[in-house]
């Protein structure tokens, strides 16, 4: 059962994918849409794995944006557990309401089965991601990674099954099902059974001209001289081998500030003033000034 | 590609038993999601037809780098229409397995990687596996290598497993904390609304390791390394170097995905393999520039070392006291000890003893996997 589109909307291509996000302010490859549109087909979860600061989580947004769905976001995190990720019964209301009945002539067992109703459900974003009404939701899992194995365990069945049991109330099965992003940072291996449910996408770091194009895209106001600049010292910077090379959205941050500083053409003096926003280790500073920044300016000339 | 549409689907699937003997893992199942794919795409554009396939048959970024090479030889090559394809023999791995210092670590070179890939595929018999148990590292024979490489894998991530899941339950923190739940509420006339948490902090222990890779130390060295690996996966301070004359930190080696991985990155460090020991040296080196990041009341002090030093032993014990007093325990853990008629005599053992609080054999798997209970 692939996700239901919301009523007017239509995927019929990789391109038509391409051009939606974009619509989004997200540039994107046919390689990336290919992987969306098949999710979207086959009903299948994506998983985007790549480096950081490469729009991993970003994805899951925009796609939201371009089908009008809303987002259900799942933070991963170590003893990440069932009832902050699933459902928790909301004790403190429980105990009110028995209070309340305290008088009534009902019996116990109207009673229990009415302090676990749905009324006293708190919904975690599993739950919420398989409770839509109308049509699919987009369900971002980020930094799966972070989670520990046992919760991977049991998210691999959610996302075969999209049911979710609750002893006090029953199974609770996904009317629309939703599409889901998963992202990985790589701390650690993903269980194969997990990989193997679905759609593997790995992101690159952008070519020059894709980078450009995302850049003028996502910042208005740059100068078309300036843009080129900063776009090729972040690419030379990212074959120094730093142990955090810097992703698009490093880019984009140092990119605003060198405007903020009114900056229009790369001096050494504005790039060590800003360096902080590519290096994110003292380290990493280290090896860029090792490498000459006038150097690396002269290259991106 | 101009294909008849009942043809495109057996095409599709030799192309995915094709992926299959050059090494991805892809199965039945990601076949028939293969040409479900295909069919939702189509064939008119190479590139997407490239892309849909490539999400569904890879699963990791190795897979993903070594796909644009197989689409290219199956589809490419191919003439129009049908063409029997004969598998070719399994691709080089797209990582170099480790060259240099690991291989002459290891005294041999593939047998990590086959062991890796074969992994699940051969079941040994219990009494085998028992006996690889008690191998000594140092006696194994080159055929047993393999096997006793794979059941070490096994094992220690079932330990580092075990470590991980005891203190998850004890983190659990849904035990109602009775006496302030009602001191909270008294105000509330003692109707318990507001509830109060008893929260566990467990604070796990300071791991810091220490492995000798000096010449005597060859036969073991490997299976220190994975014993450090298998911690690392679920210590989260835990800090681990490497010394023969000198001291080096491979903490972030090891923190790699995959052991392949974690090994190769260390490859590409230059360190002393087997050359001499100053362990008194390299203790001190220790002290100077971590000390007083890694020695603290919590820490537990691991050294992996047969105790064979050049340097003079006063320096090793006066080292090794001084670690003695700011840390938690000190093991010292000496493969030697597995040999029936070895004495701790050689000057730096003897010299190192007294400030030994947990003195344990390593020769084998099972007294690496005995060593659990002392790191709770």
């Amino acid at each position: 059962m692939p996700p239901t589109l919301p009523p007017g909307k239509q995927i019929n291509d990789p391109g038509d994918v391409i051009r939606g996000l974009e619509e989004q302010g997200y540039i994107t490859d046919s390689a990336l849409a290919t992987a969306i549109f098949l999710g979207t087909r086959l009903a299948k979860p994506v998983l985007l794995e790549g480096h950081a600061g490469l729009g991993k989580t970003e994805v899951a947004k925009v796609l939201a944006g371009f089908l009008g769905a809303r987002l259900i976001r799942l933070q991963c995190y170590e003893g990440l557990d069932v009832n902050s990720a699933v459902y928790e019964w909301n004790y403190q209301k429980q105990l009110l309401a028995i209070k309340i009945e305290e008088r009534t002539k009902q019996t116990v067992e109207e009673k229990e089965k009415h302090i676990f109703s749905r009324e006293f459900l708190l919904e975690r974003p599993l739950l919420q991601a398989i409770q839509a009404q109308d049509f699919s939701p987009v369900l971002l899992v980020d930094e799966v990674d972070r989670a520990d194995e046992a919760f991977e365990a049991f998210l691999l069945e959610l996302l075969s099954d999209f049911q979710i049991s609750i002893p006090e109330l029953g199974t609770i099965r996904a009317r629309h099902v939703p599409h889901v992003v998963l992202t990985s940072n790589r701390s650690r291996e993903l269980g194969d059974a997990l990989k193997r449910r679905c759609l593997y996408h790995w992101i690159e770091y952008p070519t020059l001209q894709k980078e450009l194009r995302i850049v003028a895209l996502r910042l208005p106001g740059i100068s078309a001289e300036l843009a080129g600049q900063v776009v090729r010292f972040v690419q030379s910077v990212r074959r120094l081998q730093l142990s955090k090379p810097p992703g698009i959205a490093e880019t984009l941050d140092w990119a605003q500030a060198l405007m903020s500083l009114s900056t229009h053409d790369l001096d050494p003096a504005a790039v060590e003033a800003t360096l902080g926003c590519l290096a994110k280790s003292k380290e990493d500073a280290g090896k860029i000034t090792e490498a000459g920044i006038v150097n690396l300016i002269s290259q991106a000339g | 590609m101009s294909l008849p549409e009942e043809s495109l689907a057996s095409r599709i699937v030799e192309f995915c038993r094709f992926c299959r003997d050059s090494g991805l893992s892809a199965g039945i199942k990601e076949s028939v999601d293969a040409v479900s794919a295909a069919r939702a795409v189509g064939i008119s554009d190479r590139e997407i037809l490239k892309s849909a396939l490539r999400a569904v048959l890879c699963s990791n970024k190795d897979e993903w780098d070594q796909f644009d090479e197989l689409f290219m030889s199956f589809w490419s090559s191919a003439p129009p229409g049908f063409r029997t394809t004969t598998p070719r023999k399994k691709l080089q791995p797209d990582q170099p397995l480790p060259q240099g210092a690991i291989t002459t670590l290891m005294g041999r070179s593939s047998a990590g990687r086959a062991a890796e890939a074969d992994a699940g595929k051969a079941v040994l018999g219990a009494t085998a596996q028992e006996r690889l148990r008690r191998t000594d590292f140092s006696e194994a024979s080159q055929n047993d290598l393999p096997e006793l490489e794979r059941i070490a894998i096994r094992l220690l991530r079932q330990m580092s497993l075990r470590l991980s899941r005891r203190r998850k339950s004890m983190m659990q923190r849904d035990q109602v904390d009775l006496r302030r739940t009602i001191r909270r509420n008294v105000s509330r006339g003692g109707d318990l609304i507001d509830l109060r948490y008893r929260a566990k902090k467990i604070q796990q222990n300071r791991l810091v390791v220490l492995l000798d890779i000096s010449g005597s130390m060859n036969p073991y060295s490997l299976f220190f390394l994975r014993f450090a690996y298998a911690l690392q996966r679920h210590f989260k301070r835990i800090h681990t170097f490497l010394f023969s004359t000198q001291l080096t930190e491979i903490t972030t080696s090891l923190r790699g995905p995959s052991l392949a991985q974690a090994m190769q990155s260390l490859a590409q460090q230059a360190m002393g393999w087997s050359g001499g020991t100053k362990i008194g040296e390299s203790l001190k080196e220790f002290v100077v520039y971590h000390g007083a990041r890694e020695l603290s009341r919590d820490t537990v002090f691991i050294v992996l070392s047969d105790g064979w030093d050049t340097g003079p032993p006063e320096a090793l014990a006066e080292q090794l006291s001084a670690i003695r007093r700011r840390v938690r325990t000190v093991m010292w853990l000496n493969p030697l000890l597995g040999l029936p008629q070895y004495q701790p005599v050689t000057q730096g053992m003897s010299a190192a003893l007294p400030y030994i609080d947990v003195f344990a054999p390593a020769h084998n798997l099972e007294s690496l996997l005995a060593l659990e209970r002392h790191l709770e």
